[in-house]
Parts: C-alpha cells; structure tokens; sequence
C-alpha cells in the first residue's frame, strides 16, 4: 500500500475482473444503456423508438398518481420483506448455531423456503389464502379475504416474499455466525453475560460484514420481487400490491409502453443506488472488518 | 415513412401474390410439400396440452402430403404473444401460432400474418362449415383473418341441489334476477353465498354484449382501429357496475377475487349457487365437484331481463405467419385444414370441453357420446347458436391493458374506493388515454 | 475483564479439596444445565423448523388429494385418500425428467462458472489495488440494480443475432457471474487481514494459488451458500428459457410447471404436484451441498 502498484500488478488486476466486466458489459450494461436511451421516447408496439419526447416520460410518471402509489407500496413491501427475512433467517441461524442432535435436519428445513420459485410458491399461497377453501381460514376461524382485501393484499405477499427470501439468510447468517470465533463467548460466559447480553454485544458485531452485506442484498432483491404478485394478485386489488417491477413488467409486455417501462426502470434504478450508495456509507462507519 | 412505403409495397406484392400464388401452392401442394416441416407454437398446457399433441401427432403420422408439424408450447398465451413480438424483431419465427382473443387486432395490424382467408381462398375451402357465430369474432372486412382453434363462451354453473332445496324452479337469467333469488338461495338453499362472481375483464365484456352494447367506437373496432370506448356514453358500463354493486352490498356476490377461475373455487367446494366460468370449465369442475352435487348449466346471465343481445367468444385461434414461403404456406393451411375437420373438432371438444368450430362435428359420434356423458355442454352449444354475429364483441389493440384497467376499477368500486360512476370515468379515461398513444405511435 | 480477575483472585484463596469440590459440582450443574439448554434448542427449533415448513408440508398433502377434496369447506389438512393421480399425470403430461436434467446440467455450469468469476473477482477488490477500484465496484454493485425486464429484449436480440438460440450456452453464458457473489466473497475476504496476503505472497504464493488454496478453503461456508443460491436461482429461472429456447430439448423445469397448466381448465392438485416434483432435485442438492455448508460452518476455520 505504500508505494504505487506497479503496471504488471494494475494490468493482473483487471485481467481477475475481466470475465465478469465482460459478461456484465453485454447483458447489463449495453441493454440497460439502451434502456436508458428508450425511456426518452415513446416507443411503437414493438417497443421501438419511434418519438422523442425527452424526459417526458419522466414527467408523466412524476405527476402521476398511480407512479406515486407504486412507489409507496414498493417502499412498504421492501420495509416489510427485508425486516421478516432477515428476521427469520437469524432466528433460524442462532437456534442452530451450536452443535445439538437433529441440527442438520433443522437447518435443511430453515433454508428450505429458498429452493421454491417465487411463482411456485405464490400457487401455494394462493390455496392456503383462499378465503372459503384455504387453510389459514379454516384453522384460525378467521373469516379474511386475504388477498382480495386492500388492508391485506400487500402484507400476505410481503409475508410470503420474507418466508421465500428466508432461507438464503439463513444460510448467510449461518455462515457468518461460524466466523465468529467461539472463545470470545466462552470468555464472556465466565465474565457472566447474559446469552442476550452476549447476542447484541457479541454475536451482531461479529456477523456486521455479513449483516451488512445481507442487508443490501436483501433490499435490492425486494425491489425486484414480481412473480408473486403475479400470480397472487395482479398489483390489486385496485392498485395497493402494484409493486414498481410488477408495473414494469405490465407497460413492457402488455401495454405497449415500453418507453415508459425503461424511465420507471431508471427511475427504480436510481433510488436502489442512492439506497446503496447510502448504505455503503453507513458500512463506513458501522461495520468493523 | 420510408417504412410505411415499403409496407406498402410489400402489401401491393401480397396482394398480387395471393393470386399468383395460388396457382404455385396448388402446383405445391402435393408434390414439393414432401419434407417441409412447419413450427406452430401454442398455449396449450394440461389436459388441452395433451390433446393437442395428440392431434400434432395423428397428423405428423397419418398426413400423406409427408408434412411434419413441430408443435411447440411456448407459455401461456400472454407469454407467446410476447415471445412472437421478440422472434419478429429477430427474424425467427413459427409459421402457424396460436393467439389470444384479445391479441386479435394486434396481430391484424402487425404485419407479419398472411388472412387465414387467404388460404381459404387458395384450396377453396367450404367456410361456411365454421360456426357463424365463432368466425364472426376473427372476421374483419369480411374476411376470416385467422382459423379459430378453441373458442369458448362463458355460462353460469349453479349447484342444482341448493335450487332444489331453495325452491328455485329455474336458474335465474339476468343479474337482477340472481338478486331476486339470493336470499332463497342462502337461507333454504344453504349456499354460503349467491354467487362467486371473479372480477374478470371478459365478463364485463360479456354483460356489454348482452345488453348489445358496444365498447368501443368504429364499429366496435371492426370497422377501423378504435379511437375511443363507447361503454360510458351507451351507459352500459354503468348498468353493469351499478347492478354488480347491489349484488355486492347485498352480500350476494362477495369479492372473490380477480381472474376468470377466481369465482369456480367457491362453486366447487359447495359455498356458492352459482358461478360465471367458461365453458371449457366444465369437465375440470366435475371433476372438482365429485358428485357432491348436481351442477347445472344455464345462459350467461344479463344485466336485466329486458336485456337484448347475445355473448361472444373468448379462447384462442390459429395464425398463419408470411415467411414467404410457398411449400411451408401450403403446409400450414393443410395442417389447419386437418385441425379443423369433424374429427379433431370432435375429439378436441370431448378432450378439452372448447366448441367443435365447424357445424359436421356435431356429426361425429365421438361429439354424440360426449354431449351425452356431458348433458350440461349442451347449455354452451344453445348459447352459442342463440347468440349473432352482430355480438362479436369489441377488437381493440390496447385490449390486454383495458382489461386490467376494468378488473381495476370493478376492484375500487367493490372496495368503496369510488363509486359506479368514478369507476366507469376512470375506466373510459385510462383506457382512451392509452388507446390514443396506441394510435399515435403505431399509425 | 476486571469481573475474571476478581474471581480469580477468589478461588485462590479456597484450599485445593474445597476446589475440587466445587469443581465437581460446577460441572454436575453445567451439565444439567447443558442438557436443559439443548432441550430448550430443540423445542424452539422444532416450534420455528414446523412454522417455517408448514406452506411446504401443506403443499405436499395437497399434492396427494384429489381435486375434489381441496374444494370443501370442510377442514382438509390431510388428504382423506391420499393418490399418487396428481404426481402420476404431471411426469405423464410434460417431460419433467427430461426437463429436471436440462436444468442440472445449466443450473451446475452456472453454479461453477459463478464460483469462479466471482473469487477472481472478489479478491482483486479485496486484495490487489489499482485504479479505479471503487468505481468499478459500484459498477459491479450496480448490476444488481438493473431490472430484468429492462435488459432481457434486448438480450434476446443479442443472443439471436449470434445464432444462440435454443442451445445450452444460450441459458448459461448470461449468467456466469453475478454481483451478489463478487460482493458476498468481498465481504469475506475483507474480514482477513491483508497481512495474509501479504505473508503469502512473501512465501512465493502466486495470486492464483492464494485462491485456490488460501482463500477458497477458508470461505467454504460462503461459497457453500453462495453455490446453492446461484443453483436454485438457476434452477427457477423462467422468462429467459422461455424466451430463447424453442423446443422441449432445452427447456427447463419452470417452464415444464406452465405447461401443466391448462388454460380454462385449471387442474390446481396438478400443479402443485409438478411443483412438489421439482422442489425435490432442488432439496436433494441442498442436502448433499449441506454437508460441506455445515463443514465450513462448525470448522471456525476464520476469526472474526
């Protein structure tokens, strides 16, 4: 660090970074620069170029209401998911931390929620969600119209997204937990902390680089989730589950607006980055190496 | 503009072409069709997937001009009409693909279809064996422009067993006629709920029709692309909404969801008298229902009893792609041809509960066994030839969007968001705003 | 740290057998306390494994029914007469095997791929300096935040225009690294100390041995991870094969779950089956893959 790395070891660095540089240049960078370029016309039914209108579809979305909604719907779902995921995938984690018989088994089944696809998933929630049939009615004596109701559509799928997204957090949690190093909790046990002392003092510093790096992960993969709503609800009722990606999905593919679809994607891509860039500040400061 | 006079030209060569070209498909036909070999995409999953391979498969073996059809499943259909629009743009394509009602006009103004007509024209096929009334909806300018596949209508199921104990002689025939009942229904009838009514953008279309309204101006889209919707200044949406609502604060038709099956889980499991479905339902809910009890058929129901219109179709049909190829065209129609004879029509519909689109099917005994182990299809087939073409229903580019802005605001409407008359307003605006831009940039 | 040397200063002044003694106690009470505390681990994670599985398990006895036992109003956790009509029809209607093979094969390639890319990757931003350094991460992160519906016509024109389609290397080549995996070997990387790097590299360990042998072997448990996420996200992708394949040769399991699905006609016992059907390859290499995951988790190989 001390003295200028020397061109050999510059070039040896890229030369590491380029396989993925590559493969991102052509299927991220060039599409999305293109994207960039169609958010600023109104594009013809196949998604063509074909009126320039500047940064007009920008200004329609910001005046309109229905862009609004989305976005704060989006911003609940990813409140809701990030927090229930990560929640759950450290309760699975910490319950199987220590060595204890059945442990494999109990951690299969934590990071299990992971191997379903999000649109698999969304099937069996829509039967466990049914209102007369479903089986969440049944043994609860509940009599909720879960997904067709504005007051439940939007947590049912957020709830569902966290179980989904669970399962990696475990397995990340889990993996940050065994880089801890077990003698600085035998030493505190001596000291007489307390296992939630030892939890809040101990083990989340300990897990800060892979919580953070959980964290960033995990919201931008909320901001991405679709297929549920897909399936679930089709962004109702009225409007109150139509996630920004879910409306991408529709104008792209449905409504012939692909140039409105490209400025929401820009947009969507903006707040994930000033979101991370955010973050990563933080990191500075929170997150001990 | 350079586009469009090439396009133009392309149209001029076309349609010339046909005529040119039915001399060479005709010397084609049987002699340079030998190992041509035509990719047809479709929709089909399930049970419909299976017997569509069966019919591919027949065909492959049995047809003698040595064709082979390699017939693929490419999503369900709002999957394969985008994958369509992505393979054009890159030059690989099918050359027969099976599309949506609603992509209809889209794929008319596309460009890149050859009028199933055309073919017609070519090997002088009998059209008139198609249903009127099936044909009417893929008929533009008088010409058939692609061969209906799987058409359906829409029918109400209702539980026999709880008219029986309600007292309820006759299904009721209108939307207001299902309130007159309701309460007989959920008090002797023992049903949970009148009926589970799926918010669902064809049903609305369908209430339009009955009362013989149109939907959007032109002719309801036939006559020229649509500029904008008709439903609010016929008042007809309003009906609809207005009638749905007293349905709803009633108790009677609770929400049940979104979708065309959202309301059949209710029917099925014994909680509600009645559902809408399509007819292509009806095996899947025997099945769903086991003889719990009897289910019943009956007309789709209007708005009010002095309602004067009719229904029209849903489901998919065939289109024939221009790869400027004369032996692959030529193939295409033989395989259509063979898809649309008595014999797959009758096999088609035992399997899969859509229409026989061609009349001779009824002929067949495989169609007599079927309507006799299924006495309730019987219903669909009523319906249809009841109905007339002048209830074709709307064709509109924008129509997949229209939908989602109706089911939308049926949504709002059910949820106390906005009254009937908001709902219908924010309906005509959201759809005319989009069918505008369609116009602008798509001329 | 001043709580243990007052303690320990206490102890020394109680004679050798009284310790002894005390010891012996201790250690009784330890134990119980041991047993009472993995008792309590076991229930809690019994009461949290049933809660999280419960969507999966109902899942499965829905397979089992008959259609017409899931349409009732009447408690239906179990199957009344459990059949095999749903699995049998759904391996009967689409190819799943078939398919399930297709997507071991590019769900493995890319599972290897990504390994490799993203620790080459991850140690250059993590060991090595050069200019540009955080930009080209935050570019790298960016990647992350692109939408895939923005990106996938596109990059269907681009992979047709290379002739591409319905091939293997079409599904795979596009996903060869990820920033998820670059970004999840950095954060573990970063938790070494640069010392390490350097001390091998006085050994004469070249870069790519560092990784191999220094780096791969600490982070078993992240690559562990990263592995079987990269493998079922691979395994459940859907738009993409369907939108670059064109025949049942490459088609993949997702895309075999939608054809099961018969429009009008909606058979929902069936296509919970076919979903059962594929979890099942997804789980298996889930518990193989665990081994190695447990491994690394329990070998404390790393300090913190």
């Amino acid at each position: 660090m001390k003295k200028k790395p020397s061109l050999l070891e510059r070039t040896r660095a890229y030369g590491f970074l380029l396989p993925c540089i590559l493969i991102f240049a052509i299927f991220l960078f060039y599409p999305f620069f293109k994207t960039i370029f169609l958010s600023l016309y109104k594009t013809n039914k196949m998604g063509q170029a074909k009126l320039f209108v500047g940064i007009g579809n920008y200004m329609d979305l910001l005046t309109s209401s229905s862009f609004y909604n989305s976005l704060k719907v989006t911003l609940i779902f990813v409140v809701i998911v990030v927090v229930g995921s990560m929640a759950i995938g450290l309760l699975g984690a910490v319950l199987c931390n220590k060595a204890f018989p059945g442990i494999r088994a109990f951690s299969t089944a934590y990071a299990l929620p992971m191997a379903i696809a999000s649109s698999s998933a969304a099937m069996i929630f829509k039967i466990i969600l049914h209102p007369s049939v479903g089986i969440l009615n049944k043994l609860t004596g509940l009599n909720i119209n879960w997904v067709s109701d504005p007051k439940y559509a939007l947590v049912c799928v957020a709830i569902l997204t966290a179980w989904l997204n669970s399962g990696i957090n475990f397995l990340y949690f889990s993996a940050g937990l065994g880089n801890i190093d077990e003698s600085i909790y035998e030493r505190a046990s001596v000291d007489g902390a307390s296992p939630i002392q030892q939890f809040f003092h101990l083990t989340l510093p300990g897990l800060s680089p892979i919580m953070f790096y959980t964290l960033v992960v995990n919201i931008i993969q909320a901001f991405q989730s679709f297929g549920q709503v897909k399936i679930l609800t089709q962004g109702g009722p009225g409007e109150s589950t139509n996630l920004i990606v879910y409306s991408i999905y529709r104008d792209a593919f449905f409504n012939y607006r692909f140039g409105s679809a490209a400025a929401q994607s820009v947009i969507l891509f903006v707040i994930v980055m000033i979101l991370t860039l955010v973050m990563f500040k933080i990191e500075k400061k929170g997150v001990k190496y | 503009m350079k586009k469009k006079v090439i396009s133009a030209i392309l149209a001029a060569a076309l349609a010339t072409g046909v005529i040119a070209g039915s001399a060479v498909s005709a010397l084609a036909a049987d002699a340079d069709l030998n190992g041509t070999t035509i990719e047809f995409w479709h929709s089909m999953g399930g049970v419909n997937g299976e017997a569509m391979d069966y019919l591919v498969q027949k065909f492959n073996s049995e047809n003698e001009y040595g064709i082979t059809v390699n017939a693929q499943y490419q999503g369900e259909y709002d999957d394969t009409i985008n994958k369509l629009k992505s393979a054009q743009i890159g030059n690989m394509g099918a050359d027969l693909v099976q599309i949506y009602d609603i992509g209809t006009r889209f794929m008319i103004d596309s460009g890149w279809i050859v009028p199933m007509q055309d073919l017609i024209d070519n090997d002088g096929y009998d059209v008139s064996k198609i249903e009127p009334n099936i044909a009417a909806y893929y008929t533009v300018d008088s010409r058939l422009y692609s061969m209906p596949f799987n058409s359906s209508t829409p029918i109400l199921y209702y539980n026999k067993d709880m008219f029986t104990a309600a007292g309820v002689a006759e299904a009721p025939t209108s939307l207001a006629g299902i309130a007159d009942v309701a309460e007989a229904l959920t008090g002797n009838g023992g049903a949970g709920e009148a009926i589970s009514l799926g918010i669902y953008g064809w049903f609305f279309e369908q209430l339009l029709a009955k009362q013989g309204l149109q939907y959007v101006d032109n002719g309801n889209g036939r006559e020229e692309a649509a500029t904008k919707v008709v439903f609010d200044e016929n008042g007809g949406a309003l009906n609809i909404l207005n009638q749905w609502k007293t349905l709803y604060d009633a108790g009677y038709a609770p929400n049940v969801g979104r979708g065309g099956d959202s309301g059949l889980t209710d029917f099925a499991a014994g909680k509600s008298a009645m559902t809408l479905g399509s007819t292509a339902s009806l095996k899947q809910i025997l099945k769903d229902v086991n003889g719990k009890f009897e289910v019943g058929t009956a007309y789709f129901p209007s708005v009010t009893d002095a309602d004067q219109g009719g229904v029209s179709i849903g489901g998919a049909s065939l289109w024939a792609l221009n790869n400027e190829d004369a032996a692959k065209q030529a193939a295409t129609w033989k395989f259509v041809e063979f898809l649309v004879s008595a014999e797959s029509q009758a096999y088609w519909n035992a399997q899969t509960g859509y229409f026989p689109v061609t009349t001779d099917a009824h002929e067949e005994q495989i169609f007599k066994d079927n309507i006799a182990e299924y006495p309730q299809f019987q219903t669909a087939i009523d319906q249809l030839h009841d109905s007339a073409p002048e209830y074709a229903g709307a064709l509109m580019s924008v129509f997949p969007e229209a939908r989602q802005i109706v089911e939308t605001n049926i949504e709002n409407m059910l949820n106390g968001v906005s009254t009937p008359e908001e709902s219908v307003a924010a309906m005509a605006k959201d759809i005319n705003a989009s069918i505008e831009d369609y116009n602008l940039l798509n001329e | 740290m001043e709580a243990i040397h007052n303690t320990a200063g206490a102890v020394n002044l109680k004679s050798q057998a009284e310790l002894d003694a005390l010891h012996r106690v201790m250690n009784a009470k330890a134990k119980r306390k041991k047993n009472i505390r993995t008792g309590g681990l076991l229930a809690a994670n019994i009461v949290v494994a049933i809660i999280i599985l419960l969507p999966l398990l109902y899942a499965v006895s829905v397979a089992l029914m008959p259609s017409s036992e899931l349409f009732t109003m009447d408690l239906n956790v179990l199957p009344k007469q459990p059949t095999l009509e749903n699995f049998k029809n759904a391996l009967e209607n689409v190819p799943l095997l078939k398919f399930v093979l297709n997507s071991f094969v590019v769900a493995g390639i890319i599972t290897i791929g990504q390994i490799i890319t993203c620790s080459m990757a991850a140690f250059a931003f993590a060991f090595l300096d050069f200019k540009g350094k955080n930009v080209i991460f935050m570019l790298v992160m960016a990647t992350m935040m692109i939408p895939g519906e923005a990106t996938i016509i596109s990059n269907y024109l681009t992979v047709s225009s290379w002739g591409w389609l319905d091939t293997y290397q079409v599904l795979i080549v596009p996903y060869l690294t990820s920033a998820m995996g670059i970004f999840l070997f950095r954060q573990f990387y970063m938790s070494f100390p640069i010392s390490l790097y350097e001390s091998a590299k006085l050994d004469g360990c070249g870069n790519i041995k560092f990784i191999l042998k220094i780096l791969m072997p600490l982070t078993k448990s992240a690559i562990g991870a990263m592995a079987v996420y990269t493998f079922i996200n691979a395994w459940n992708m859907y738009m993409w094969p369907l939108l670059v394949t064109g025949s049942e040769a490459k088609r993949t399991v997702q895309i075999g779950i939608s054809m099961l699905n018969s429009v009008d006609a909606q058979s929902i016992t069936l296509m919970i089956a076919g979903v059962v059907i594929i979890i099942v390859p997804s789980i298996s290499i889930f518990i193989v893959g665990q081994k190695q995951l447990i491994k690394g988790m329990f070998s404390g190989a790393v300090k913190g």
